[in-house]
Parts: C-alpha cells; structure tokens; sequence
C-alpha cells in the first residue's frame, strides 16, 4: 500500500505543478492588471508606474511564476495586493466560512431528501406524494438565485424571523450563526435534496416490492419496521455514492448562493481578487481548489485500493 | 398487477403526530428561549420614538463593496468609512464655502502663494498621540507620494513649504496660488503618521474621528466602535457603526426593507421603485453632483476627429429618458458636467444639448456621413449596461450604429488610464462637485495634459491653467475662467456630458442626522437612530 502511494505522489504534483503554471499564465492574460485597478479612476502615467513598481509587476513573468512558487513552498502566501490583508488569511477565513455553508447544506440534503424519498415512496396520501412530486420538481427546477430571492422575501422580508443575509461565525455565537445559516443553506441544498429524495424514493419502492418483503409482511412484520429495517438500508448504497458526489455540486453552488446571502466565503472572495486583479488571491485559491480535488481523487484511489488489491500491484 | 398486501406502510398516527409536535414544540422552545434573534439582534436602536437626538445603538450600513485599505488615501468605489474614522481639515457647507474642522481658522495671503492654519488644540489620535501640526504636514506630503493614487496630488505638490509656527500653527508654501486648496482640505483625511503602513494594508486605521476601527473582516466589511474621547463634546450619539458588504442588489434592498440595515448608498436606480413603495424608507438625493455619467469620444479615431460629428451626437442623447430609466429619476439632465451647488452652472451650459435628432441627422449629413458604424464600451454590470444600451437605442434613431463592448470593470479601468478606449465608451466621472478648476486638474477623463479622448488643445490647456492658479479671493475672475472651461467642454464634445449625478440615500425612517461630504465620506458626528 505504501508504495502504491508512492507510485501515486509523483503524478499528484506533477498536476498541481502544471496547474500553477496554467493558473499563472491565465491570470496574466487577462486584461487588466492590479496596478491600473489600484491606481483609481483618475491616475496618471506616474501613479500607475509607482504602484507597478511597488508591487513587483516590472519583473519578468518568469521570475515572478519562480517567485510565487517559492514563497508557496516556504509557506508564505504573502499580501493581497488590492483586497488587503494577508492572503492566508483571506483564503483561511473563506475556508472556513464556505465549509460551515457546505456542510449545513449537507445536512438539509440529508434531512430533506430522506424525507422527501420516504414521504414519496410511503404516503398512502395522493395529496402528499403529489406535493413531494412537486416540490422535488421545483426544487430542481427553480436556479438557486430565483430560489434565494424568494426564501429572502418571505422569511426576512414578509415575515422577518430570518436575517436575509451576512455571516456570524459559528465558534463566536452559534446561536445567532445558525440562524444566518438556514437561508442560505436551504437555497444551496434545495436541488440536491430533490436529487436525492428521488433516488431514494426509487430505491425504496423497488425494496419494498421484493420478494422477501412480501414474506416478512405474510409473516406480520409491522410495516414501519418493513420501511425503516430492510428498505431503506437497502436502498442506502446508491445513495451514498451519489451524496457523494453533491457535495462536489455544493461547493460549486456555493459561489453563486454566497452572493445572494452576503456570505463572506470563498466564492466571494474569488469574485472579489478576480475583480480587482488581486493576483496572489486568485493565484492561491485556485491552486488550493486544485489541490484539494487533487487530494480528493488520491483518496478515492486509494479506498479503492485498499477495497481491491488487484489494484494496487497492477 | 392488483396489490394483495398493503405495502406501503401507514402514515404517522395521530398520537404519534401529537407526540412528535409537542416534542418539537417543547425543543423549539427550549431553543427559542435561550437563544438570541438575529433580526432583532441586527437591527439595534434604542427603544422609543422620540423627535430628540438619542444616544446609543449600531448603524448597520449596506454597502456593495468592500474598503480597500490601499485606496485609503484616494477616493474610490466605497469611502463611506473616511469621516467616521478621521477627520478633515475644513468641510465645506452646501455654498460651497469651507467650515472648520481640524483647522479653527486660517488666513491667505494676499498674493495667494501661501495659507495660515490655526489647528484645534484639543484633538488626539485613537492611540492617545495628539494631534499637531506635524500630523498636517506628514498628510500633505504622504499625499504628494504617486503611491498613495490620490486624485488631487497635482494641488497637493503645489505645497512647496512648511513654517511650523508651534505645535498647532502652520504654513503651507505654495509653489503658485491655486483656487482648490479647500478641495485639498476636504479630500484629505488626517491618519496617525506612525502607523500609516499598516493603514493601508488595513491592520490598523488610527485617526481622530469619531469612532474607532474595532474590526475589518475582508469581504465582510467594517465594525466601528464609539470614540469616547472624540473632540465634539457629547459626540457621536452611535455606539458603532457597522459597514456590511452586500454586493448583489436584491439582497441589499432585501436587508433594508428587513430592517437589518438602516441605510445606504448603494440601491440602483432601477431598483428605487421597490424602495419608494416602503413605507419605512425614506430616499434623499444630495445634490453633491459626485457623480456624472458621461459618453466618451476618442478624438483620434476617424469621423470622431470632426467636432461635427461629435456635435452631433451630443444633440442624439435623450438625457431626460436616460435619466428616468434607468437611474431611477434621480439626478440632472445636464450637457454640463457641474451640479446646481458649483459655481460653475448654469442653465443655459445644462441645456446647450437637448435630444434633437432631427439637428443630430442635419449635423451628421453636413459632416458627410449618414450612417455610422461605432464600437462602445461599458462596464458589464447592469446598470452600466441599461444606460448602455438606452445610448445605442437613440444613437440608432439618428444613423449611428453602435455595438456594445461589456467590458469588466479591471479591464475598462486599465484601458481608461492607458488611453485604450475605441471610439467610444460610457462611464461615470466624479470632481465637478468641488472647485470646477479641480475637474480639469484631477479627473483624468478632463485632464489637460493628457485624457482618454485623446483631446489637446493648446487653448484648453490655458484655460484650464488660468483657472486653477487663479487667487482663490478673486471670485469674479475665476468664474470668467470657468465659463471658458464650460465653453470649451460643450464646443469641442470631446466628453459628452449626460447625467450629474448626486448620491442617493436609502435610509430607514428612524434614522437621523446623516450626511456626506463633497466626496461621499459618511459624517455621523450627529447621527441618531429612535
């Protein structure tokens, strides 16, 4: 197994090194540059070649690529050039704000699409199962920044028991940020609740049409216990995969949810250093998105690895 | 196939249902009980409807973009935060005529090449350091520093001198008279010297406003608290301020109308409907002329060489329209750049072009063209892109194609600054609210020497020099120049003025006492929330 993970090291960098390359050529090629947006709507010639300067940009490209990968490897991501602060901080703070989001719209995935694939595959009410139908439709047919608008409208606006935006962070007082917390991630969750309440949904009613159900029913099982033992376990692993990969689909959901909601994640911050031309921002953070999708994959391979040996000694 | 078992299981009992909401209602409450509400937690003013200045409670502020500390010495998209962190020297009231601040009093001479400030004695930074006359000399130099993109650096470098006369009288040298000094004073916020560096990378901003920096979250916004030791005994009523970063419209008016800000700058002018319709809300329009949306002509570029042509499309534009679309109503129609409050308007200059299209055609078909196929850039954001669009819409009506080039705004930036504009472009300019002489001398798109139009002329330049080195205490002869400038600017229509523009404030009915100064810094000294 450890040489496996050796075996598997030198490909993983060789794609992060090929990134930051990508990342920093792309960067360069966009128009516009930090110094001009820092210079403000009135500079001239000499405000804009001092602010240059100042932040390094007259150096060749090369030397500044070699530059930036070296503070990198020393673990200093030095100074936003436009937003201000400490980039490892910026990227420190949106991290942390973008996984609170994430994973509180992972938990509505779960309560939600549960509820909406038992209610859907169990209720003898043609009323319910019709309205889950619906709902599931909406949710996944609704965009996430029509469905932000409205959650805002009715829960902060007509009926003001939830704040419509803006972020307090969990550590500092989870009470009032869990109430921050529910609009934006409902809005994040909604579509990928519908998804998975349909699988689930799907899988149950095929489990509770099998055969050994029917015996166990014969055989006076009560049908909760049918419902929560035996089917729904059994319609569990699909599933899991498939939660799986929404979270992938949450993360990239967030940077548009996070607008709506003035929530100071990461996908606000990206808008914000790409805005401004914040290079070591945008530099950093895609790289670090690279990475981690990069760690994601090792892992994956490596689980699969460890299921099956085969794997590892081809 | 028919079903011989029910193999759906039975939905909830109704005891089971009883005793599932009565245990979600027993947590909920338990919950709700010790738990603190955001809205109310959001929204705090003190308790009581009173028509009096009251002390205490948090403004909650929505802005649409963040402060950046690298811009602290500039004004830029966002510099709401300057007055209530520091203080200017003079402030001007709505004559234009500067009032004290920072500086008691002063005296010019009577040649106009220097100015006596008598400081305020009793004035001391958030660090406990007292402020002198060394704090005015380290701002007016840190101002003179490219660095530091400070719009009116070219009056600042006319400061050529200092004459310390002890530590709360000073003065300043100049290297010609000028007519903006006051601009100078107003524009120029007095930060703590010793910590100027950590200023603007946003570690520390120390100054001697009314209230002191708590926090600054990058993306989130500013949390200010109350400066106790403020010089204006008794204020500010606030207890702190908070500026929260809100970039998507709908959610910002969402925050307003929930009442989880109490004010701000920032709704569009399409979106001023929405607001005008709650009856918590009340919108102000100070005419400060901040702000102006203009179309930009680049000289250069063949048939926008002819000032026929260019003419011809200033007499194309329906300002009137423009403004009522899509700002909301809210503004002037103006082919000037000035605003009523300058000393430069006129009505005859605000009414030189009116939408004529049928002299538009007339001009065009005399200039030799009678149809025209033109590029033009603008920020793509909405409200750029509307305005936009409602000049294309009348430059069609008169021959004149235009395709739209939505261009972010880093990009438009650059290209603005580095005379990269196609022929033409549509974007807001600002510095026609202070001293006219400041517009030409300061807003890059006027800018003698060298503008994105691509315009000189040897005349323009004269004036526009004559203008700014005329003595300050000559009134009559400046407003001769600036009734130069203006002819010029309507004649030649290098820069095809559309729309001043003051700001627009949104602000919950409880609020009082806000106002802004001549370049939109926030001013809460008197500021109170029932």
């Amino acid at each position: 197994m450890r040489s496996y993970v050796i075996r598997r090291l030198p490909s993983a960098l060789l794609v992060l090194l090929a990134a930051s390359f990508l990342i920093f050529t792309i960067l360069r090629l966009v128009p516009g540059d930090p110094a001009t947006t820092l210079a403000g709507p009135d500079a001239d010639a000499a405000t804009v070649a001092a602010i240059r300067d100042r932040l390094g940009l007259d150096a060749p490209l090369l030397s500044q690529y070699a530059h930036w990968i070296g503070s990198l490897l020393t673990g200093d991501l030095g100074p936003s050039y436009a937003i201000g602060g400490q980039t490892a901080d910026l990227i420190g703070d949106g991290l942390g704000a973008t996984t609170e989001l994430t994973l509180a719209a992972l938990l509505f995935v779960i309560v939600l699409g549960t509820a909406f694939g038992v209610l859907g595959a169990t209720s003898r009410s043609r009323w319910i199962r019709t309205a889950v139908r619906v709902t599931t439709t909406a949710a996944l047919a609704v965009p996430p920044f029509v469905s932000g608008v409205l959650l805002v409208l009715l829960f902060a606006v007509i009926l003001g028991v939830l704040p419509p935006g803006g972020r307090v962070a969990f550590l500092t007082a989870p009470d009032l940020a869990a109430q921050y917390l529910v609009l934006p991630a409902l809005c994040l969750a909604l579509p990928s609740a519908a998804v998975l309440g349909r699988y689930l949904k799907d899988g149950i009613e095929r489990g509770l049409a099998e055969d050994y159900i029917r015996t166990a029913t014969a055989a006076g099982v009560a049908p909760r216990r049918l419902l929560w033992r035996h089917a729904l376990p059994n319609a569990l692993p699909p599933v899991v995969t498939l939660l799986g990969m929404q979270v992938g689909h949450l993360l990239g959901g967030a940077v548009l949810v996070e607008a709506i909601f003035a929530w100071p994640g990461l996908g606000q911050l990206a808008e914000q250093g790409l805005q401004r031309r914040d290079y070591p921002v945008v530099q950093d953070l895609l790289l670090l998105l690279v990475a981690v999708f990069v760690l994601v994959q090792l892992l994956t391979d490596l689980v699969y690895a460890w299921l099956d040996p085969r794997i590892r000694w081809e | 196939m028919t079903e011989l078992y029910p193999l759906t299981p039975p939905g909830p009992s109704r005891r089971s249902t009883l005793r599932a909401a009565g245990g979600g209602t027993l947590l909920l409450g338990l919950g709700l009980a010790g738990c603190r509400s955001a809205v109310s937690d959001s929204s705090s003013a003190p308790q009581g409807a009173s028509a009096v200045p009251r002390r205490g409670g948090v403004l909650n502020v929505a802005v649409n973009s963040d402060f950046t500390p690298a811009l602290l010495f500039s004004q830029s998209g966002q510099s709401l935060q300057h007055r209530l962190i520091y203080n200017t020297l003079t402030r001007y009231d709505d004559r234009l005529s500067p009032q004290p601040e920072l500086a008691r009093s002063w005296t010019y001479a009577k040649d106009g090449r220097s100015i006596t400030l008598r400081l305020r004695d009793d004035v001391t930074f958030h660090n406990g350091r007292a402020f002198t006359a060394d704090d005015v000399i380290f701002a007016v130099k840190n101002l003179q520093n490219p660095v530091r993109a400070a719009q009116l650096r070219s009056t600042a470098a006319t400061v050529s001198g200092f004459e310390k006369r002890g530590d709360h009288e000073l003065v300043l040298k100049l290297a010609h008279p000028v007519n903006n000094l006051f601009d100078l004073f107003e524009f120029m916020i007095i930060a703590d010297s010793e910590s100027v560096e950590d200023a603007v990378t946003g570690k520390k901003l120390i100054g001697t406003g009314p209230f002191r920096l708590k926090k600054w979250s990058p993306g989130s916004g500013l949390s200010l608290t109350r400066n106790d030791s403020y010089w204006q005994a008794g204020r500010p009523y606030l207890d702190g301020v908070e500026l929260r970063v809100i970039p998507q419209a709908d959610a910002l008016i969402s925050s307003l109308r929930s009442g989880q800000s109490q004010l701000s700058f920032n709704v569009p002018g399409k979106s001023l409907g929405v607001v005008k319709s709650d009856p918590h809300l009340t919108i102000s329009d100070y005419d400060t002329g901040a702000g102006a949306v203009y179309l930009g002509v680049n000289t250069a570029i063949a048939p926008l060489d002819d000032r026929t042509v260019r003419q011809a499309l200033a007499w194309a534009v329906d300002r009137d329209r423009l403004l009522a679309q899509t700002l909301g109503g809210y503004g002037l129609a103006s082919a000037a750049p000035w605003p009523k409050s300058s000393p430069a308007f006129t009505e005859a200059h605000r009414t030189h072009y009116s939408h004529d299209p049928g002299k538009a055609r007339e001009l065009l078909k005399s200039a030799g063209h009678s149809k025209l196929e033109l590029p033009l850039l603008h920020l793509a954001l909405p409200s750029e892109t509307a305005i936009a669009e409602s000049i294309q819409y009348d430059l069609k009506q008169v021959g004149v194609h235009v395709t739209l080039q939505p261009t972010d705004p880093a990009t438009g930036q650059k290209k603005l600054i580095s005379q990269g504009m196609p022929a033409l472009w549509t974007m807001g300019h600002g510095f026609a609210q202070v001293q006219p002489s400041t517009l030409a001398v300061s807003a890059y798109p006027f800018n003698e020497a060298k503008n994105t139009s691509k315009y000189r002329s040897a005349e323009y330049t004269k004036v526009v020099r004559a203008a700014w080195t005329e003595p300050e205490t000559n009134a009559a002869a400046a407003n001769a120049q600036h009734e130069k400038i203006s002819a010029i600017l309507l004649d030649e229509a290098f820069l095809i003025d559309l729309v001043v523009r003051g700001q627009v404030q949104v602000a919950t009915d409880g609020l009082h006492g806000v106002t802004l100064n001549k370049f939109s810094y926030l001013n809460l000294d008197n500021a109170y929330l029932v």
